[in-house]
C-alpha cells in the first residue's frame, strides 16, 4: 500500500548534501521525503537553485504496480505544496467540489492518453498524478510546477477556480507529458509549442470526456472559468484565436490565428501564451477538415509528434514539416489526413517543408511493423 | 527604506494576461500605505537580488516585477510564486490588488 504520509515536509535537521544523497539514491518513498523537505526548506530562503542538481527522475514517483493513481491536496489557501490529502485514488467524492473536479478531471486525462496514445501517465511509466487545489487566497492561475498540478480559487470577479474547466486541467497535465518528451523550452516559438500542445490535449480531453466530434467541440480553453460579469467566453478559442474575451478589465484576447500577425514581445516568456494562438489554430483546420473525433487521428499525429519528433527548440516550422511527415507515416503520404495536416498549417500561413512528398506512393498497408515502431506499440 | 513610489508588474498564468500597477504611495489610503511599507521593511528588500528565480521550469507561473523607488535609488526585482520568499507573498497579493483596481479604474 502506499505511503500517503510521505511527502509532507519533515523538520530539517539533515544537511542538505545528505537530502540530495537520499533524493537521488533513495527508496521511492525515501526520495518523496527528501524532495519535500528540500522543496520546502528552498522555498522558504527564496530559491531553488539545489533543485536543479537534480533530474525529474530522481523525485519522480511511480504508482504502486503502475496504472492510474491520483492524490488530491488542499493547500488551504497557503502556498507550502503539496498541502494536505484531501482524496486518493479509489476514494469516493468529498463535499469540496474542487477536489473532485481535479480528481476526476486529471482522471479523464489519464484515461485519454492511456485508451486512445497508450501512455502510462505523464512520464509513461505511471507516474503518480498530484493535484493541489486552494493555492492561495484568491489565486487566479493554475500551473505545472515540474511536479505536480496546482489550482487557485480565483478571485471571484474575474475568474472563478480553475477547476472548473477539464481542459485546464488537460492542459497542466499536457506540461509534465512534454516535460518528460519534447521538453519544450518555454519562451518564444517552443514555449508557444509548448503552450499549444496543452491547448490541444486539454481540449481534446474536454470532447473525449463529452464524446464529442469536432464539429461539435467548442474548441475553447477556459470556457466557465470567467466570472460572471466578464465579457467574454473563455481565456482562448482554437477556432477564432482573439476573440475569447473583450473586457474594459482583462483587455482584449491577444491571440493571433496567424503568423503575419505573431507577437513579438518579451511579455509572457516572448508571448507564450499568445503565439500559441497559431499553432492552435492550425490544430483546429486540420480536425475539422477531417471530422469525426478529433482525438483519433489529428490528435494521434500531434501526440506522436510530440513525443517523437520535436526537440527542446523545435519552432513552429519544425512542428509543422514534423506532424506532415507524422501524418504520412501513420496514414500514408498523400493520404487525406496528411494533406489535412498541410491544409492546416497553410491556414495559419505555415507551408510544410518538403510536402512535395506526397507524389510518392501511400505507404503499403502491410508496413504495420514500422507502423506499430513509429507510434511506439512495438 | 522611504519608499516614494512602486511599481508592479503581474504577466504570465494560464490565462497570460498583464496586470500592472504605478502609483505613489502619498495616493493610497494611509493605512495601506503603511502596511506596504512594514511588508517592505519586514523583507529587507532593498537586500533582495535582483532576480529570485527557479531553475526549474514552472509552467504557466506567474512572473512579477516590482520596483520601489526612493529619493535616493530605484530597486527592482523579478520573483515568481514558487521562488519567491514567504515574507513576500503578503506583498504580492496586496500589489495585485491594486493592480486589479487600477484596470477597473481605467473602465
Amino acid at each position: 500500500m502506499h505511503n500517503h504520509n510521505h511527502r509532507h515536509p519533515i523538520n530539517c535537521i539533515l544537511p542538505p548534501h545528505v537530502l540530495k544523497n537520499i533524493a537521488t539514491h533513495g527508496t521511492e518513498s525515501q526520495k518523496s521525503m527528501a524532495f519535500s523537505t528540500i522543496k520546502v526548506s528552498e522555498q522558504m530562503r527564496g530559491q531553488r537553485r539545489a533543485m536543479a542538481d537534480f533530474t525529474a527522475a530522481a523525485f519522480r514517483v511511480t504508482a504502486v504496480g503502475g496504472g492510474k493513481e491520483r492524490i488530491i491536496y488542499d493547500a488551504k489557501n497557503g502556498s507550502t505544496l503539496p498541502g494536505t490529502i484531501v482524496r486518493k485514488e479509489g476514494d469516493g467524492p468529498v463535499a469540496d467540489v474542487a477536489v473532485n473536479e481535479a480528481y476526476d478531471g486529471s482522471g479523464t486525462t489519464y484515461d485519454l492518453y492511456k485508451n486512445i496514445y497508450g501512455r502510462d501517465s505523464i512520464d509513461n511509466n505511471g507516474m503518480r498524478l498530484d493535484s493541489t487545489v486552494h493555492y492561495k487566497k484568491d489565486y487566479d492561475n493554475a500551473f505545472w510546477d515540474g511536479e505536480q498540478m496546482v489550482y487557485g480559487d480565483g478571485d471571484g470577479e474575474l475568474f472563478n477556480r480553475f477547476t472548473i474547466a477539464i481542459d485546464v486541467i488537460g492542459h497542466e497535465l499536457t506540461h509534465g507529458v512534454t516535460q518528460f518528451e519534447a521538453k519544450l523550452v518555454y519562451s518564444q516559438q517552443p514555449g508557444a509549442l509548448n503552450e499549444s500542445m496543452s491547448d490541444v490535449f486539454g481540449s481534446l480531453v474536454k470532447q473525449y470526456s463529452l464524446s464529442q466530434s469536432a464539429n461539435e467541440a467548442d474548441w475553447l480553453i477556459g470556457a466557465g472559468l470567467l466570472a460572471a460579469g466578464v465579457n467574454g467566453i473563455a481565456l482562448r478559442s482554437m477556432k477564432a484565436p482573439g476573440t475569447a474575451y473583450d473586457d474594459p478589465v482583462l483587455g482584449k484576447d491577444p491571440q493571433p490565428g496567424h503568423m503575419k500577425d505573431y507577437v513579438n514581445t518579451s511579455s509572457d516568456n516572448g508571448g507564450v501564451h499568445i503565439n500559441s494562438g497559431i499553432p492552435n489554430h492550425a490544430f483546429y483546420v486540420t480536425a475539422m477538415q477531417l471530422g469525426g473525433k478529433a482525438w483519433e487521428k489529428v490528435g494521434q499525429i500531434w501526440y506522436v509528434t510530440l513525443r517523437d519528433k520535436l526537440t527542446s527548440s523545435s519552432n513552429f516550422q519544425t512542428c509543422a514539416n514534423q506532424t506532415f511527415t507524422v501524418a504520412g507515416a501513420l496514414f500514408g503520404a498523400g493520404s487525406l489526413e496528411q494533406q489535412a495536416v498541410k491544409f492546416g498549417w497553410s491556414e495559419v500561413g505555415l507551408d510544410v517543408e518538403g510536402s512535395g512528398d506526397t507524389t510518392t506512393p501511400p505507404a503499403s498497408p502491410g508496413c504495420l511493423g514500422s507502423l506499430l515502431k513509429l507510434i511506439g506499440a512495438a | 527604506m522611504e519608499a516614494k513610489r512602486i511599481k508592479f508588474e503581474r504577466t504570465g498564468g494560464f490565462a497570460g494576461i498583464r496586470f500592472a500597477a504605478d502609483f505613489a504611495l502619498d495616493d493610497l489610503p494611509k493605512g495601506q500605505a503603511h502596511q506596504i511599507l512594514e511588508l517592505l521593511d519586514e523583507m529587507d528588500f532593498d537586500e533582495l537580488p535582483e532576480k529570485i528565480q527557479d531553475n526549474q521550469q514552472v509552467a504557466d507561473g506567474f512572473q512579477y516585477s516590482i520596483t520601489v523607488v526612493t529619493e535616493k535609488r530605484e530597486h527592482s526585482v523579478t520573483t515568481s510564486d514558487t521562488s519567491a520568499p514567504k515574507k513576500m507573498e503578503p506583498l504580492l497579493e496586496v500589489l495585485t490588488q491594486i493592480a486589479k483596481q487600477q484596470a477597473r479604474n481605467k473602465k
